[in-house]
């Protein structure tokens, strides 16, 4: 009797002190968890939160910076965000034309970074330098470029004499646009004839897409690595053509990339130094007294923008496939 | 003795690796026909060419850009004026790339970027490694709130922030202590006030004016909060989300601590991530014009987004002034971007590999 007795306490007391143990290793590794955040978690609460609340509070002021070295704040209400609304003669009409060219490069950007994607993912002779090529725009093409190329005339220069155009790519672009008849070749395939100005202006704008699409085409890339090569090797027996392979296979595996992609690309172009409503609030901060109205009028954009992502993503989910897989 | 000659393949010349036998083929010239005469071949063929094409064709649209500037950063004057000359300048001139350099003190911008970008870069890549290991691999309350935290900066426009970014580190404080030891604070009642101004421990009743130097790069690349650096976070915890969890796990069992795993084991095992996370870091830095032209408003600090512009001595009222202003300013980005292309050119093979291996698999 005793012994048993003694046999049962043993084990509860063995489970228990396990049960212990096992809460003070998750609760040392939230720790260990909390120490490697820890830098963010400090420059969010003492950086990032006042700038935010900071920004939002001063776009409802009117700033005066004193000559001794500090500034006074008088409220203004509404008023900035009135003055930008309906004072301000440009920026709703650069407010819609803007997001009307996003909404346009959406599509684009994605169709073209996965075909890019896919093409760069076969086996092939010089692949390395073909993705070491594409890959120079992310790399190059940026910042103090970015805004250089945007008001850039010495390329639109160098491409004026036929035979020697293509520069930004606009003129040879359109150029084989009016040769190959594409907006008659849509009439007679009876699309709408929305489709056919998409097209053709997509294939202007071939540079702007091309210089956009860097990071996303490797999102893609390592998403497309990461499909397992069973899946195709076994569709591949069963004798399914590469095309069906890609609608059926590579396309739902991609999907959540898609939607990565998708938001990546609105966030990347909106917040992009060559956006054209980003340079329009920039040279409003600029202007005397502009401060305060450009950051009312960048807060709204930002909301706007915000409704498209949660738009774009919410239709998106609905059909993007995710491989189950435990983790 | 014939029977088994025929069965066997003759054998013609055998040293210790390799082997020469002699067998019954099928003549060169069927196989041909079967290899090359068929369907699948020719469309294999068509779109082995269409393929070839386009990428060359969009290799092309990359790269002419950089030619026209190159083109034209040698060009003299007259070459801009003279509808014969396009892509190829008439005699090379170093001259644009000799008055920018002297001028525009493209050296000390040179200097001065390198360290500024290089500090940054560096910091920014050890802090995204932490905090993008910090959410990839522990589970704690609040971390898929940070996650999405560290989202949300990526989301937010810098330009949106720029005016409160400017006074913050204008008159840099934490939560009004500076303000508070230099007798600078106030809350609206006069007696507190009057109190309150006494206390003068401190000589910065502004708070600290951090403007025109680096550290607003630095607090903000400690911090994880500069340009991008969502971005790279995110890369980063996709990165160690791939990493196995049993690796870890076999460090504790042999009894190393969560730091010194991360730092022996994790770490060297990154280096292929963390390097395509500083050539981004380092070379969207490098180019950026956003931070440098909020944070450095005088013109001591000469940097490298700083220089493009016109050398005076290059300066004219001829006909074809526009294009040729055109031509210098695209120099000047040529000047800038030069030492990122030798940059790229070594670690290319690093950057893909890093970025192919992020896997960032939703």
């Amino acid at each position: 009797m005793t012994s048993e007795v003694k046999l049962k306490n043993t084990v509860s007391n063995k489970g228990a002190s396990k049960k212990r143990r096992h809460a003070s290793l998750d609760k040392r590794k939230a720790r260990a968890g909390w120490l490697f955040v820890l830098p963010f978690v400090v420059g969010f609460l003492i950086i990032y939160l006042p700038v935010i609340f900071d920004s939002i509070r001063l776009s409802f002021y009117h700033i005066k910076v004193l000559p001794g070295g500090g500034y006074t704040l008088d409220p203004v209400g509404w008023g900035n965000y009135k003055e930008a609304l309906f004072v301000d003669p440009d920026y709703v009409q650069t407010l819609l034309t803007g997001i009307r060219q996003l909404i346009f490069d959406i599509p684009a950007i994605i169709m073209f970074s996965l075909f890019m994607a896919v093409l760069l993912n076969q086996k092939m002779a010089g692949r390395a330098v073909f993705r070491a090529i594409f890959f120079v725009p992310v790399i190059l093409a940026t910042g103090i470029m970015a805004s250089i190329d945007s008001q850039n005339i010495l390329s639109e220069y160098m491409e004026e004499e036929e035979g020697i155009n293509t520069g930004t790519g606009q003129s040879a672009a359109a150029e084989i646009v009016t040769a190959m008849d594409i907006s008659n070749l849509f009439r007679n395939m009876r699309f709408f004839s929305g489709m056919e100005e998409y097209v053709a202006t997509a294939i202007n704008n071939i540079y702007d897409i091309v210089n956009r699409s860097g990071v996303q085409m490797l999102i893609f890339l390592a998403g497309l690595q990461s499909i397992d090569p069973k899946i195709y090797e076994s569709c591949q027996i069963d004798g399914a053509t590469s095309w069906e392979t890609f609608w059926k296979i590579t396309f739902p595996m991609i999907s959540p990339m898609i939607l990565v992609n998708a938001v990546y690309t609105i966030i990347d172009s909106f917040t992009a130094g060559s956006n054209q409503v980003m340079q329009f609030i920039s040279r409003v901060y600029q202007r005397p007294d502009g401060n305060v109205v450009s950051a009312a009028m960048s807060w709204m954009y930002f909301l706007i923008v915000m409704l498209i992502i949660a738009a774009v993503a919410g239709l998106m989910s609905a059909y993007v496939f995710y491989q189950r897989r435990d983790t | 003795m014939n029977s088994q000659n025929i069965e066997k393949p003759r054998v013609l010349k055998e040293t210790k690796n390799k082997i020469r036998v002699e067998f019954e083929r099928t003549p060169l010239l069927e196989r041909l026909k079967v290899k090359f005469i068929s369907m699948h071949f020719l469309v294999s063929l068509i779109w082995y060419i269409f393929r070839l094409i386009l990428l060359i064709g969009i290799s092309y649209i990359i790269l002419y850009p950089f030619y026209t500037k190159i083109a034209g950063s040698f060009m003299i004057p007259d070459d801009f004026v003279n509808v014969t000359v396009r892509l190829i300048p008439t005699q090379l001139t170093l001259n644009t790339y000799k008055q920018i350099f002297i001028e525009m003190e493209y050296s000390k911008a040179f200097v001065n970027t390198l360290l500024l970008s290089g500090t940054a870069a560096i910091i920014q890549t050890f802090v995204c490694c932490f905090i993008g290991y910090g959410l990839a691999k522990f589970r704690f309350k609040g971390g898929r709130i940070l996650l999405l935290l560290v989202i949300l900066t990526l989301i937010v426009p810098h330009q949106t922030l720029q005016l409160s970014l400017f006074m913050n580190f204008r008159y840099f404080d934490i939560f009004g202590i500076l303000k508070f030891l230099s007798g600078g604070a106030t809350v609206g009642v006069a007696w507190i006030d009057n109190i309150l101004s006494k206390i003068k421990i401190l000589p910065f009743p502004y708070g600290l004016t951090l403007t025109n130097t680096f550290w607003p790069m630095i607090l903000l690349s400690a911090t994880g909060l500069a340009f991008k650096n969502g971005l790279y976070i995110f890369m980063m915890r996709q990165f160690f989300r791939g990493v196995p969890d049993e690796l870890e796990e076999s460090a504790y069992i042999d009894g190393s601590g969560v730091v010194r795993t991360f730092l022996t084991i994790i770490i060297p095992l990154s280096i292929p991530m963390m390097i395509t996370v500083f050539l981004f870091a380092f070379s969207w830095q490098w180019t950026d014009s956003f931070y440098t032209n909020l944070f450095f408003t005088t013109t001591q600090t000469i940097l490298m987004p700083k220089i493009v512009g016109i050398p005076s001595t290059l300066e004219t009222n001829f006909a074809g002034q526009n294009l040729y202003y055109a031509a210098i300013r695209n120099t000047c980005g040529l000047m800038i971007i030069a030492p990122l292309v030798v940059l790229f050119l070594f670690c290319q093979k690093f950057l893909i590999q890093g970025i192919e291996r992020s896997g960032i698999t939703g």
